[in-house]
């Protein structure tokens, strides 16, 4: 009688030396996300500066042009708080939102239309990245297409197959505060509730993924209006051209902007920007490190 | 080698080993794979400090742990496909079933679904991980002892299924 683990043994679907998952080295998309999961912790180093956590020391001075022949691209510019303009408080804008969203549109969608840049991290690329636009398209058979354009070239356009998921960011998200509040917790996976960076950090996450609708967005500027140490800054123009409001929240060694539009109350974007030199890092007091330009 | 070092390390070496560990448990799904192996990684990356020596089976207990959450992610959908599944293999079964059957893996592979979850995965890491009892304990997150008791358990329930299915199939050994 043949053993049973034996049988099972050769009933296994994907083996090591199989066609598919079989071992062998990375393919594009497992290296990507690798360097992408190092590359995030670079980014957090920069933020947080642990004492005595090394990291190869990456040289920033070449903020236009770079080596072997890259493009010259130029860092942005931090935004800048119109002066004489009157902030708006995050109350304020909720209750305005709140109003706004009474007939329910814009209504909420699956997908996202944002515009990124961040300071580049890589040991091998100069420091700057070109901004990059990211189109995520969702359709009806639950199929969605992602369009990413870098410099008026689309660089990837990938349409992948129906794919369905209730964890989020991938969850619709819901449209009143405790709901939010815990989706959000849920997204940043936090078992204790979020800090305001935190906070704005899943914030990110959402939009990344949803374009929302008046009623999340309402939600959303009444769960911001109670968030630790946001403070009403004034008026800016956002990097889209657009008015906005902005809300600042300060940290050791970085400040953090969220842009409200002043309308709607609806997030148009985030920016993030040193707020001290750090050598080590070729960083200098009030460089740009990331933003992000939602649009729908 | 620092914590991300070590962790970069183990991702190169251990990627695809975690990939059929998972596409093993959602029958191939291979978009679902994807993204549930993305996931296995991020909460790895988090939790890099607490990395064993030997990250596999550790890994594999990440996986199983991200899994459950996908099951619960994907739930409405998973049940409808599992439900149109058991009805085509409620079919088949009529049709094909035994160890004469054309693809071999097949009526293994329905013995197995017959037991409980836990067997089940007792059996996989054994059998298809190609573990070690000691080993298993990690992924389970039990003792030694207790996890040589759910496979010997295990073992034999398969054993008693495989034995129905000839039975039922008509093909005697």
């Amino acid at each position: 009688m043949v053993d049973e683990l034996e049988l099972l043994r050769g009933a296994n679907p994907f083996t090591a030396d199989g066609p598919l998952y079989g071992d062998g080295p990375l393919d594009h998309h497992a290296s990507r996300r690798l360097n992408r999961l190092l590359y995030e912790r670079r980014r957090r180093l920069l933020w947080s500066l642990v004492a005595g956590v090394t990291v190869a020391a990456t040289v920033f001075t070449l903020l236009l042009g770079g080596p072997s022949g890259t493009p010259a691209v130029a860092a942005p510019r931090p935004l800048v708080v119109q002066a004489n303009s009157t902030p708006v408080s995050l109350k304020q804008l909720a209750a305005l939102a709140a109003a706004v969203a009474v007939d329910g549109t814009p209504v909420l969608r699956k997908g996202t239309h944002v515009q990124t840049w961040s300071l580049g991290m890589s040991d091998d690329k100069p420091p700057v990245t070109i901004p990059e636009e990211r189109i995520v398209r969702w359709n009806a058979d639950d199929s969605h297409t992602e369009r990413v354009v870098e410099d008026g070239h689309v660089l990837k356009e990938t349409t992948y197959p129906p794919s369905w998921s209730d964890v989020p960011p991938d969850a619709r998200p819901p449209h009143d505060v405790p709901g939010l509040r815990a989706y959000l917790q849920e997204t940043a996976y936090s078992k204790t509730p979020l800090t305001t960076p935190e906070l704005l950090g899943a914030v990110g996450e959402l939009l990344d993924h949803w374009t929302l609708g008046a009623r999340e967005s309402a939600a959303l500027a009444r769960l911001l209006a109670g968030a630790d140490g946001l403070r009403p800054a004034g008026e800016v123009t956002d990097r889209l051209g657009r008015r906005g409001e902005a809300y600042v929240y300060r940290q050791s060694g970085s400040r953090l902007m969220l842009i409200m539009d002043p309308a709607t109350g609806a997030v148009l974007g985030m920016e993030s920007t040193s707020t001290k030199d750090q050598p080590e890092y070729g960083v200098k007091a009030g460089d740009v490190m990331d933003y992000s330009a939602w649009t729908r | 080698m620092s914590n991300d070092e070590i962790f970069a390390a183990a991702y190169r070496e251990h990627y695809w080993a975690v990939s059929r560990y998972v596409a093993r448990r959602l029958d191939g799904r291979s978009g679902e794979v994807e993204e549930v192996v993305a996931e296995v990684f991020t909460v790895a990356w988090r939790r890099r400090a607490d990395l064993p020596p030997l990250p596999l089976p550790w890994l594999y207990g990440v996986a199983r742990n991200c899994l459950a959450n996908a099951v619960r992610g994907y739930g409405r959908r998973r049940r409808l496909v599992h439900r149109l599944g058991n009805d085509e293999s409620a079919h088949g079964r009529q049709v094909a079933v035994g160890p004469d059957a054309e693809a071999p893996g097949g009526w293994v592979h329905e013995a197995l679904a017959r037991l409980s979850a836990a067997d089940q995965e007792v059996l996989r890491l054994t059998a298809w991980e190609e573990l070690g009892v000691e080993e298993v304990a990690v992924v389970l997150g039990c003792g030694v002892r207790a996890a040589a008791m759910r496979l010997h358990r295990a073992r034999r329930r398969l054993r008693a299924e495989i034995d129905r299915l000839s039975v039922l199939g008509g093909a005697g050994r």
